[in-house]
């Protein structure tokens, strides 16, 4: 199972969004600085952005699904029962797991940014899908929503996890990490020989970095791990 | 100063409060109606009993500076040039000075070349940037802030509280599920189910909450 994206080119103005590159089963995370392309990058692995140049190929690739970055454009269902419908999945299940139990008559509107961001999550990552998209996640998630958020991604990790994200704190355990660098895709490689490379990578990282500091991965427990040695 | 006196909205329900002046962070899980609190103090909401009151007066909207933090509820025009100049025309400034402010405003961010852009064509990060340059750009005394941080990468976020902390506000109320950065303001107020279930100095607060995720990470690893 693939996601190959061959010499992808997409144009909006003088602004161009390059990608080359192939992604196999595990966690990718996808960083880079506001405006570098993140989202287009998205759509285009997506298919729902039809490339100017090149090809998205899915090898092998039966299912997939986008998350947006904006909870709000995914809304269908006038209630969280027929929003969760929509998925596929048990509305009583999908409210339960984002923490909204008994509130699945509810329109979803209704809900805070972050109640609305954790139920929609909820609802995608409860189906296994070959290739999930998952376009800023953490954002308008407290930190007990990111944490849970991280879980789910690992218990994912056999499919092919596209996680598009500048969160500073709470980050999945990853495979292997991207970066968006002004419109253009670089694979950095695997973790952790990945991570000096990482040009936008997070505060903690960088202030890691910059104590000469590699952590074993991401996760808030390999951050803190990697703190620890400081004080030795 | 902000003071808030037997406030009840919904389920938000605070008997006292009071927010002084410099800049509060307002925390707590999700669904625990902190956007309802912010839109409140912005008076984009009234209170269904009880008082706020900004300088002693009751908020109305437009007085305060306020992001909001669906990025594109804060966009009311189609360029990037016109979203800036909107608060400025609509204080009926000439428009020689709105050019200019608008051309100044636009190169702090980066963004003296794209005045004429599209505001569909920026990403979410750079949505709330413009939003937050355009609620700046009339000098509000007060600033609302709900959590437009989420879509900043580290570098726009120190960008953008550079900023703010340049913008005069006398009084800032930001929304954040970064604590690091509300660590870093001089007071927090932790929302929990509708009401405050903690506010002080960071130190004071986050001292409750050491054993859970609403913690400071930099806390955790200082020596």
């Amino acid at each position: 199972m693939r996601l190959r994206l061959s010499s992808v080119e997409w144009h909006a103005g003088p602004w161009k969004c390059s990608a080359d590159g192939v992604f196999v089963p595990g966690v990718h995370m996808v960083s880079g600085r506001v405006g570098s392309g993140k989202t287009t990058f998205a759509l285009l692995s997506s298919r729902l952005l039809r490339p100017d140049a090149g090809t998205v190929e899915y090898e092998g690739i039966s299912s997939h699904i986008l998350s947006f970055q904006h909870p709000e454009y995914h809304i269908t269902g006038r209630t969280l029962d027929e929003e969760a419908g929509s998925y596929g999945v048990d509305p009583f299940t999908a409210c339960a797991r984002a923490g909204l139990a008994g509130r699945e008559h509810e329109d979803p509107f209704l809900l805070s940014r972050g109640e609305l961001k954790r139920f929609l999550l909820s609802c995608i990552l409860m189906r296994p899908w070959d290739l999930i998209i998952l376009d800023e996640p953490f954002s308008a998630l407290d930190c007990r929503g990111k944490l849970s958020v991280c879980q789910s991604i690992h218990e994912n990790r056999s499919s092919i996890v596209l996680v598009i994200t500048h969160e500073q704190h709470i980050l999945p355990r990853t495979d292997y990490l991207w970066e968006m660098r002004s419109g253009t895709l670089f694979g950095l490689g695997s973790l952790p020989g990945a991570i000096s490379a990482w040009e936008s990578a997070p505060g903690p990282v960088r202030m890691l970095l910059e104590r000469g500091i590699i952590p074993a991965n991401l996760t808030r427990d390999d951050l803190l791990e990697a703190a620890c040695r400081i004080r030795e | 100063m902000i003071e808030i006196e037997d406030l009840r909205f919904r389920a938000l329900t605070i008997p006292r409060l009071v927010i002084s002046d410099g800049t509060t962070a307002v925390i707590g899980a999700n669904g625990s109606w902190k956007t309802t609190l912010l839109r409140l103090v912005a008076g984009l909401f009234r209170p269904e009993s009880g008082s706020i009151t900004v300088d002693g007066v009751h908020p109305v909207p437009g007085t305060t500076g306020f992001v909001d933090e669906y990025p594109d509820r804060n966009v009311l025009f189609s360029r990037v040039a016109d979203e800036l100049a909107a608060p400025l025309r609509f204080c009926h400034i000439s428009c020689s000075e709105v050019e200019s402010r608008v051309k100044e405003a636009a190169a702090t961010i980066g963004f003296g070349d794209r005045l004429h852009q599209t505001m569909d064509t920026l990403s979410g990060g750079e949505k709330v940037l413009i939003a937050l340059l355009t609620s700046l750009i009339t000098c509000p005394k007060t600033l609302v802030l709900d959590e437009f941080d989420s879509h900043l990468d580290y570098e726009s976020l120190q960008l953008a509280d550079s900023l703010i902390a340049g913008s005069g506000a006398r009084t800032v109320v930001r929304c954040t599920q970064n604590m690091d950065l509300a660590a870093r303001c001089g007071k927090v107020v932790f929302l929990h189910q509708g009401g405050v279930l903690h506010d002080g100095r960071p130190e004071e607060v986050f001292s409750e909450t050491e054993s859970d995720c609403f913690y400071p990470f930099s806390w955790r690893t200082r020596r």
